[in-house]
């Protein structure tokens, strides 16, 4: 029975609590136990010895350690069985100032009852153990007394503890008050009053298991278990340090959900989040689970180093990784060795050295797009709609191939592209250039530096000239010049009179077959000589450029063209062989990318056969439609691991300091919990499955602790963030550890857990409490009673939407803006705004909320839901007079009242009936008369006293209907019950 | 109180005198012994509250208070390469070709009975130097902004941990019933303007439970987040519905016996008595016009430094436990001369009259007041001579004043150039267990257990109560 001494350390708020259940059993019952080291000698020595002579070599006195056995008694420090021969206890009984253990400067000092039970422990032998949560758990057989109440594993295991502190279980919960518990532990969100009546009225044995079934398939499953899931992740969708710039990992967030409606199995849900990029052939959700370790805060600083950001990333990746599958605390070996948890700071940098090899590094690269499963069925949609339409458009329909003979025979007398004529040739360098009976115009000279040239070509004088082309050839291999490449940094081109001045024709439209990145072809048009046109690394094959004349040249008789190619860029960027063409017809047949001969049946379908073109215009429409919805993929941040050449090398940060490098280290995981299995690659991957292999003795137990705790507001170990030997001693520990084998058992299943869980009787029972019970088990440790506690910040916002029928259904996308007053965003050195949703975005489910990590959500951050910065393992809960100020006067909630009463206010004729109505939707349970008879009094009352009812229903978000209504609605979405688990 | 509203006909205090009521009454002042840690204070406290004037972007030493003849003399010529030694200097700075020394804009002068050196840029507070100790020998490992800033509030340049306000609040609860212990406020100076971006991690909770992280006190809309009734209630239909709420409660009570239904209706009850407290804190129509001229007439805007300081005072008189002004603007890399005197104008005047203020209130016995940034400024330009100075965290001053603080008291000293320490160094973890110290708190017992460490706000490494500036 002394393991229930808690020892009263977690925090002073705890403490008058824990004290009292302690001091119950304390004394007579524990004089003549047996000491247990783990739960009663170990914790005292960590608090006052280990710090000195514990596993932290560096800080280690006289060279003692007091955490293994064969030092202890090897020093002499104990003499198992004789504690009057064991200098321990003779220093922590000391009165001399100079010999008293522990020193009296350190202000610690062992209590009578402390050194009471290391006086025992010895006397017994002095057995040590290994700490309870590094042996891996056993399934063991729950009912050590007999009972009727249930057959429930979880309730035998339950009651054997009841029974000791002369407790009863409770008697089942009301089926409503039971249903609304469910459903909100389940999904987040309270049942509907059909499934309440459904399930009230459902007399089968099955009907309980029915519901939990149809709850655990539902999508707000997924929705509500990925908020605690969040927590841990840090997800936020800003890069959290100083100016805070948003940043778009949503739809890692939107894997998560679908993760656990999947029921991913636990591992597998790991692995991929820590190293889905590692596995074989990962498929993009795989690559998209890594995001769970870009959450990491980045800093767009001026002036910072982004390797300090980048490490201090790294080391939040292993903590994080430690705390959320291990729950124990990485943290202090950054700097010196563990002093109570057997991890080295060299076993830190070598788990940190697996970490410690990805792309990133304080940037938002690199990304990955990852389309949405909506985006994915467009695209594909489109595209095979697409495909259908281009084959339908490839086809010769009837009276096609007559149509393109007739119209085809235009181009003999006049061809799409026509070559001019050269007339005039100037080079600043004497460059001359020779032109064939092609048209194609050939420099003859190697080719200067640099050049300008100023082309002077005939005009043919029947038609308007629509269009001028250039087409190069490439250069042959050999010659001054490396680089084949042209640049062509300007074109202008003049129209030549003689006896007048040259007058500029403005090009438009410039078109090319190919431009190379940053050297796109309008630059060569656009008056300036920094760019032009360029093809590198396409320089071996021909090219083309189409430019339009924005108005058609309509020449006459002794006109010329004089082309000005501004060919300045230097190393013989020039044009060697080329050909320049103008055309007289329509502009949108002059495609650049078309050979000009055999392009003409391309125009001629595309633009001229009614039918053809047509289907055209559809594919054309289809192409637009798929470049939009790509256009809309998210792209997100993923771990990329680098190649092995690029491997960093890690060195230990001496003091936790990355500019004070120490000892090289390669890979590793700490020994005390097991070597990397065989198989295991030594990456990241490696990690994920020396974590979730069935010897890891912690990571079961840390999981289903962190589920118990979510469903009865106290996990079995309180502090769920630390197993270590620090921690709490779990109230249930064979419970625990049948619980986490199960898990395991069951194929790491969270929804088996879940209903594993939910099914007992434990679960099930009254949350009715009565002073007695309250005296021997306050804080329901003992699960002596139905879990009663406030409902989480996100379930206190989705409830009163749901309640209020305002609630929009819909998984996923990015993070949305519903109301918050104005001014909580002060956004700096960025133009970042805070807008009010006022479509169905207003009313989405609150792990929806945009998280600004240096500005969260007021009102969730009141009910006690964190910023993201860091990986947040609980919440702890407050009750604070600010949560009374949102439920009662937050826009968001003062709509919901409004809605509800329009709901309630159409529901029935009575008021009465109304407001009756209104209680069940948000309680699920009816209303007693006696609350219905406070609740109407107070309608009633409202006549005379509500003045100013017309502005109420607008703050509501209503135009017209009874005001009185809205403040019932107000009232009922505060009733304590409705804040609290029933 | 509106008396109307006190004698509601159906206030349920009153009604229900021997029900609930009385048991919401009891956990209601139980409340504040609650929050409060029953082992604290360890010793008497020489403060009661603390006011910390948070001067956010790094406040230039050399130019206010560290005096330096040799940088005067020196001007234009380069930082010796010992003094800059091996110092990681920010990107802003680290590729500069010269480092040239820049010697402080204003004149400084000896000032009160203790003689302490002052810049003439701050003339109000040189009259109240001798209430005032002087630390020129702060330091911090942190070289920009966000973790300089996360480090000095919060003890730890790691996100995470709760800021020094909350771990007042956790540690000594509330002395005001109607108001939360840990208040901040707001305000942008006219030097750097935006400043750099302050957030709430800086008066987060961390790992403590998050009632107790500040609430800011807003200079627009309503002082506190959602403290205003919906337009149509009045304060009677909020009492009414208050005490029907509690009613209902009250008979989930009687079937349940849960206690935690008691607490909700006290903190509701705080909640309506905070929906008057706080706007009476800002209602300013009763200060007399002495007050502006004493504050400056700034005072009368909403938002700035100098209405902050008055509504300090204020809260001071209506025993907040904790309250913090973040004011911003202080990060003169470029524009020294014309922003930084700007930020002086801005914030000089106001803070002396804090000071003189609280003192003649018989206050400042009882209240620790601090003023500080993140870090200083270095003694060579950025960019061109004159220009501006960059972060500087190997030294830095900041000052204590008030409650359990000696006035006219010098501490620490630089060397020559206001570069390095030249003795008695103060790292900020020295002053936040001097802080806790004047609240009567000893810093090392002081602790929260949280993933198996006995978290404190002075940290893991060492921390000294500076002994000799304590009164």
């Amino acid at each position: 029975m002394c393991d229930l001494i808690l020892r009263p350390r977690i925090s002073a708020d705890f403490r008058y609590a824990l004290v009292l259940v302690t001091s119950l059993y304390w004394g007579s019952v524990c004089v003549a136990q047996p000491t247990q080291y783990n739960q009663q000698i170990r914790p005292i020595l960590a608090k006052h010895c280990f710090t000195c002579h514990g596993l932290d070599a560096a800080s280690r006195q006289a060279d003692l350690r007091l955490d293994v056995r064969t030092n202890a008694i090897e020093f002499e420090a104990i003499e198992p069985g004789k504690p009057e021969e064991s200098e321990l206890i003779a220093r922590i009984e000391s009165d001399d100032p100079e010999l008293v253990m522990p020193p009296p400067d350190t202000e610690h000092q062992l209590s009578s009852d402390e050194i009471q039970l290391l006086r025992r422990w010895i006397t017994q032998g002095a057995k040590y153990e290994k700490h309870w949560s590094y042996v891996p758990p056993i399934k063991t057989e729950p009912h050590k007394t007999p009972t009727t109440w249930s057959s429930h594993p979880i309730d035998g295991f339950v009651i054997d503890r009841l029974k000791e502190v002369g407790l009863k279980p409770k008697p089942p919960e009301d089926r409503l008050r039971l249903l609304r518990r469910l459903s909100l532990d389940l999904t987040g969100l309270p049942p509907t009053i059909e499934e309440a009546d459904t399930f009230a009225a459902d007399q089968s044995p099955e009907a309980y298991e029915k519901v939990v079934d149809r709850l655990l398939a539902s999508d707000a499953y997924g929705e509500h278990w990925a908020s605690m899931w969040l927590d841990l992740a840090r997800y936020a969708d800003t890069n959290g340090y100083e100016k805070d710039r948003p940043r778009t990992i949503w739809r890692y967030r939107d894997w998560v959900i679908n993760a656990l409606n999947q029921d991913l199995p636990y591992d597998q849900f790991a692995i991929e989040q820590l190293a889905g990029d590692l596995l074989p052939q990962p498929t993009n959700d795989q690559i998209l689970a890594t995001a769970f370790h870009r959450n990491t805060m980045e800093n767009d600083e001026g002036g910072t180093d982004d390797e300090e950001f980048r490490v201090a990333a790294v080391k939040d990746r292993v903590d994080t990784t430690v705390q959320i599958w291990m729950g124990l605390t990485m943290g202090c070996a950054k700097c010196h060795s563990h002093k109570y948890d057997p991890i080295s700071q060299k076993e830190y940098y070598a788990l940190y050295a697996f970490f410690n090899q990805t792309e990133d590094a304080d940037r938002r690269q690199p990304t990955l797009p990852t389309p949405t499963r909506l985006q994915k069925e467009q695209i594909a949609t489109l595209e095979s709609e697409r495909a259908t339409l281009e084959q339908r458009y490839n086809q010769d329909p009837q009276g096609f191939p007559q149509a393109w003979t007739t119209w085809n025979s235009q181009f003999e007398r006049h061809p799409l592209w026509f070559p001019l004529v050269k007339s005039r040739f100037e080079s600043k360098h004497n460059v001359t250039l020779n032109q064939d009976d092609q048209g194609t115009l050939v420099a003859t000279e190697e080719l200067p530096d640099k050049d300008i040239w100023k082309l002077t070509l005939e005009l043919p004088n029947d038609k308007p000239l629509t269009s001028i082309r250039i087409d190069t050839f490439p250069k042959l291999p050999g010659g001054k010049w490396q680089d084949k490449n042209v640049a062509l940094r300007e074109l202008t081109i003049e129209l030549l009179e003689p006896g007048k001045d040259p007058v500029p024709l403005k090009l438009v439209r410039a078109r090319a077959d190919f431009s190379q990145a940053g050297w796109e072809v309008n630059k060569a048009i656009d008056g300036k000589n920094r760019a032009g046109w360029a093809f590198s690394p396409n320089a071996a094959t021909p090219h083309c450029a189409v430019f339009d004349f924005e108005t058609a040249v309509e020449p006459r008789s002794g006109q010329q063209l004089r082309l000005t190619l501004e060919q300045e860029y230097g190393n013989g960027l020039l044009l060697k062989s080329f050909r320049i063409s103008a055309s007289t017809y329509p502009s949108q047949w002059l495609m650049a990318e078309l050979d000009a001969e055999a392009g003409l049946k391309t125009i001629f379908r595309q633009q001229i056969f009614p039918a053809t073109k047509a289907l055209h215009t559809q594919v054309d429409a289809k192409k637009r439609a798929i470049a939009a919805v790509r256009g809309g993929i998210p792209s997100t941040p993923i771990m990329r691991e680098l190649p092995l050449t690029q491997h960093r090398e890690t060195r230990i940060h001496n003091r936790g300091n990355f500019l004070d490098p120490g000892e090289s280290v390669s890979g590793g995981v700490p020994s005390a919990f097991g070597e990397l299995p065989e198989s295991a690659p030594r990456n990241r991957l490696g990690v994920a499955q020396w974590l979730m292999q069935a010897q890891n003795p912690l990571t079961s137990r840390v999981a289903v602790n962190r589920v118990w705790a979510q469903l009865f507001g106290i996990g079995f170990v309180e502090t769920e963030e630390d197993f270590g030997t620090q921690g709490t001693f779990p109230s249930h520990p064979e419970l625990l550890d049948w619980l986490a084998v199960d898990f395991q058992q069951q194929g790491w299943s969270h929804k088996r857990l879940l209903k594993t869980i939910v099914s007992s009787k434990t679960y099930q029972q009254s949350s009715a409490t009565t002073p007695k019970q309250l005296k021997i088990d306050p804080r329901n440790r003992l699960f002596s009673r139905g879990p009663r506690f406030r409902l989480s910040a996100e379930m206190v916002r989705d409830q009163a939407l749901s309640a209020s029928g305002l609630l929009t259904q819909k998984i996923g996308g990015p993070s949305v803006m519903p109301p918050q007053p104005k001014g909580v965003w002060k956004s700096t050195y960025s133009g970042d705004q805070w807008k009010n949703s006022t479509d169905s975005n207003r009313y989405r489910r609150a792990l929806y909320t945009y998280k600004k990590r240096t500005s969260p959500y007021p009102a969730m951050l009141t009910f006690d839901s964190g910023s993201g910065e860091v990986c947040q393992i609980r919440r702890v809960r407050t009750n604070s007079p600010l949560q009374a100020l949102v439920t009662l006067n937050d826009t968001a909630f003062v709509e919901a009242a409004g809605a509800l009463a329009l709901r309630m206010e159409t529901s029935a004729q009575t008021t009465r009936e109304q407001i009756a109505n209104g209680f069940r939707w948000v309680l699920i349970r009816h209303a007693e008369p006696a609350e219905l008879d406070r609740l109407l009094q107070m309608y009633e009352s409202l006549q005379e006293e509500l003045a100013d009812g017309k502005s109420f229903l607008q703050s509501a978000g209503r135009s017209e209907g009874d005001p009185r209504l809205v403040a019932v609605a107000n009232v009922l979405l505060n009733l304590d019950e409705t804040l609290m688990k029933p | 109180m509106n008396p109307e509203i006190e004698s509601n006909r159906r206030t349920f205090l009153r009604q229900t005198s021997s029900g609930i009521g009385a048991i919401a009454l009891g956990s209601l002042l139980g409340d504040t012994a609650k929050a409060a840690r029953p082992d604290l204070p360890h010793f008497a406290p020489k403060a009661k509250r603390v006011i910390y004037l948070f001067m956010s972007g790094g406040p230039s030493h050399i130019d206010l208070y560290d005096y330096k003849p040799v940088l005067v003399k020196r001007h234009g010529e380069e930082l010796p390469p010992e003094i800059r030694g091996d110092q990681r200097l920010t990107g802003m700075t680290s590729g500069q070709k010269a480092f040239p020394v820049c010697g402080p804009i204003g004149k400084f002068a000896q000032c009160g009975k203790a003689g302490t050196w002052i810049s003439d840029l701050l003339p109000h507070l040189a009259k109240r130097v001798d209430d005032i100790a002087v630390i020129r020998s702060m330091h911090t490992e942190a070289i920009n902004h966000d973790p300089g800033i996360t480090f000095i509030n919060t003890g730890s340049q790691i996100p995470g941990q709760p800021s020094a306000g909350a771990w007042a609040s956790y540690g000594l609860g509330s002395a005001n019933q109607n108001m939360p212990s840990y208040i901040v406020l707001l305000s942008q100076g006219n030097g750097k303007n935006p400043g750099q971006p302050i957030f709430s991690r800086l008066w987060g909770s961390g790992y403590l439970p998050s009632n107790h992280q500040g609430v800011l006190l807003r200079s627009s809309g309503d002082p506190v987040l959602y403290l205003k009734d919906p337009p149509g209630i009045t304060r009677q239909n909020r009492r009414a519905q208050l005490d029907d709420l509690a009613a209902l409660n009250q008979l989930k009570f009687s079937s349940s016996g849960d206690p935690e239904i008691s607490t909700r209706i006290s903190q509701y009850e705080m909640a309506f008595r905070m929906q008057a407290a706080a706007p009476e804190i800002s209602d300013l129509s009763n200060e007399p016009e002495s007050t502006f001229q004493l504050y400056g007439e700034d005072a009368h805007l909403p938002g700035t430094y100098a209405y902050n300081c008055l509504m300090a005072r204020r809260m001071a008189e209506r025993d907040v436990r904790f309250i913090q002004l973040f004011h911003r603007g202080w990060d003169q890399h470029g524009s020294l001369q014309s922003h930084l005197r700007a930020q002086c104008r801005d914030t000089d005047q106001a803070t002396s009259a804090l000071l003189t203020d609280l003192k003649q209130r018989g206050l400042l016995n009882d209240t620790l007041v601090i003023w500080g940034g993140e870090f200083g400024r270095t003694a060579y330009s950025q960019g061109k001579l004159g220009n501006g100075r960059d972060h500087h965290g190997r030294c830095f001053t900041t000052w204590m004043a008030g409650g359990g603080i000696q006035g006219g008291v010098s501490y620490g000293e630089t060397d020559e150039f206001a570069y390095n320490i030249a003795s008695d160094p103060v790292h900020i973890r020295d002053l936040n267990a001097t802080m806790l110290h004047c609240l009567g708190i000893d810093h090392e017992r002081f602790t929260y257990r949280f993933q198996g460490l006995d978290q404190r706000l002075t940290g893991v490494e060492e921390a000294h109560v500076i002994d000799k500036i304590l009164a």
